[in-house]
């Protein structure tokens, strides 16, 4: 018998490449039940393509991704655009979610809407509503693990700090792991249990105690030839 | 109206059926511009069909069938954007079938040759757009999901590739069935028209889908009984009756 359980996800020497360029090299970590994974790093460190690789939507290059059997993944998207007349209520849009354990009902009431929105045209809705229906979405098959990637633009400062506090109760309700691409380092030291600090290759993971430091944070986000990092 | 008539009348019932279904998918898909394009690949087919003497319909639906695979594939390969990759192929079969087709034929396969129609492609065009309307009611939900958010389709391990695939050989056999009535030149009309006015007016996406199939069907039948009163091409009369309640469907938007 196994004395410790396995990670929900291990990610050994990811690297991925676009065309000719590298996006991320050698990435690793792992991610356990319930854990919150918070992954940091300035514009264009490959934040959202390390989301996206994980989740299948871009292939990984070389390196080996592990799900552990049978589990659940849930994916909030960076952006998410509806066509401003898209005739389709939020009770359609849930709808189309291919396996689900859970109504439409149960997943609205888990992150705090009424069963009236089932009705309302996804066209209608502000930004940060419409988080909350992707929320929904992600959680229809009850999933072990949510990808969450933080908006970068049209940020209202309320409905990120109540998506935060509801990802957290959804955390610590129902044991949902989170792996968060986040620009918020509040939100990282309030919330992370590790933090992975990316800029292409990996140059941090660990708890936020011992990665967040005031160098380490200078060398993360100050200027490209400051790079004096070695692992 | 004689057996004739009727056959074509229900057969075109049924194709409109499957271009509105069909339609709805490629204008929320912003796939408009590529079903113009591809409804110019049948004509190579149709060509053929009239020089060696077998049935356009099937030499339509074999050129539309290996043009999808061809774009399809070179857009997997080279990752062009489809679009591009099927304008140059629609000015190649165009140009192509233009050549190839005796002149008196050319006017018909351009806009539609509703007289030609016999009793044997009539049952056979209701039968492929009875299939086509079945298949993509029965899929709407994968087609919707991967048309307005690719992202989380995938991430619902629904390939993106396949549901591509997918699409073209429907909209290839809707092409196919659909070009005796209103050519190839229109019909694109007949696939994006209903459904573009469709999306003016409905509020959820059961009802857009089904009103676009509505309008495909009032626009097909309308024009198809203007065309016998009046002695005019049907296929230029569906258009027109198309395109009006387009216009019409302004004053019918829900409020914002």
């Amino acid at each position: 018998m196994n004395a410790a359980p396995k990670p929900l996800l291990e990610v050994s020497d990811l690297t991925v490449h676009a065309g000719v360029n590298d996006i991320i090299r050698n990435i690793s970590f792992t991610l356990d039940a319930g854990e919150v994974l918070a992954v940091i790093g300035p514009n264009g460190a490959g934040k959202s393509v390390l989301l996206k690789t994980l989740l299948g939507i871009m292939p990984a290059t070389s390196g080996a991704i592990t799900w552990s059997a049978g589990v659940h993944v849930g994916y909030l998207p960076q952006r998410f655009l509806v066509d401003l007349y898209l005739p389709m209520t939020v009770g359609e849009f849930l709808d189309l979610k291919p396996h689900r354990t859970i109504s439409n009902e149960r997943a609205l009431e888990l992150v705090g809407i009424e069963r009236g929105w089932l009705a309302r045209r996804l066209a209608h809705l502000s930004s940060g509503q419409l988080q909350r229906v992707l929320l929904a979405w992600a959680l229809l098959d009850d999933p072990q693990v949510l990808l969450f990637d933080e908006p970068t633009e049209n940020v209202d400062v309320a409905g990120q700090e109540s998506i935060y506090a509801l990802l957290h109760h959804l955390q610590e309700s129902m044991h949902i792991a989170l792996l968060i691409v986040s620009h918020d380092l509040h939100v990282v030291n309030r919330y992370a249990t590790n933090v992975l600090c990316l800029n292409q290759k990996m140059l941090c993971f660990g708890t936020p105690e011992e990665t967040l430091t005031k160098e380490r944070l200078t060398t993360l986000y100050g200027e490209h030839t400051h790079f004096k990092h070695t692992h | 109206m004689d057996t004739l008539q009727l056959f074509t009348f229900i057969s075109g019932i049924l194709v409109a059926a499957a271009s509105g279904a069909v339609g709805s998918i490629l204008v929320v898909r912003k796939m408009t511009l590529l079903s113009d394009a591809l409804s110019h690949v049948a004509l190579p087919g149709i060509a053929l069909g009239i020089l060696l003497n077998f049935n356009p319909l099937v030499g339509g639906i074999a050129v539309l069938f290996f043009g999808v695979l061809l774009i399809w594939y070179v857009e997997m390969k080279t990752k062009l954007a489809i679009e591009s990759v099927t304008g140059v192929l629609f000015v190649t079969a165009l140009s192509i079938g233009s050549l190839l087709i005796p002149q008196q034929d050319i006017l018909e396969a351009f806009f539609g040759s509703v007289r030609n129609i016999s009793i044997n492609d009539a049952v056979l065009q209701a039968c492929i757009a009875l299939a086509i309307v079945a298949i993509t009611l029965r899929y709407l939900k994968p087609l919707a999901l991967s048309s307005i958010a690719p992202d989380l389709s995938v991430a619902s391990r629904v390939s993106q590739p396949l549901m591509e695939l997918f699409l073209l050989i429907l909209i290839a056999f809707t092409i196919s069935v659909g070009v005796s009535f209103v050519g190839v030149l229109l019909m694109s009309a007949l696939l994006i028209v209903p459904a573009v006015t469709a999306k003016n007016i409905a509020r959820s996406f059961k009802g857009f889908v089904g009103l676009s199939m509505i309008l495909a069907i009032f626009s097909l039948t309308t024009g198809l009984i203007l065309g016998n009163v009046y002695g005019i091409n049907p296929g230029l009369a569906t258009v027109l009756v198309s395109a009006c309640c387009f216009f019409v469907s302004f004053f019918f938007r829900p409020k914002m």
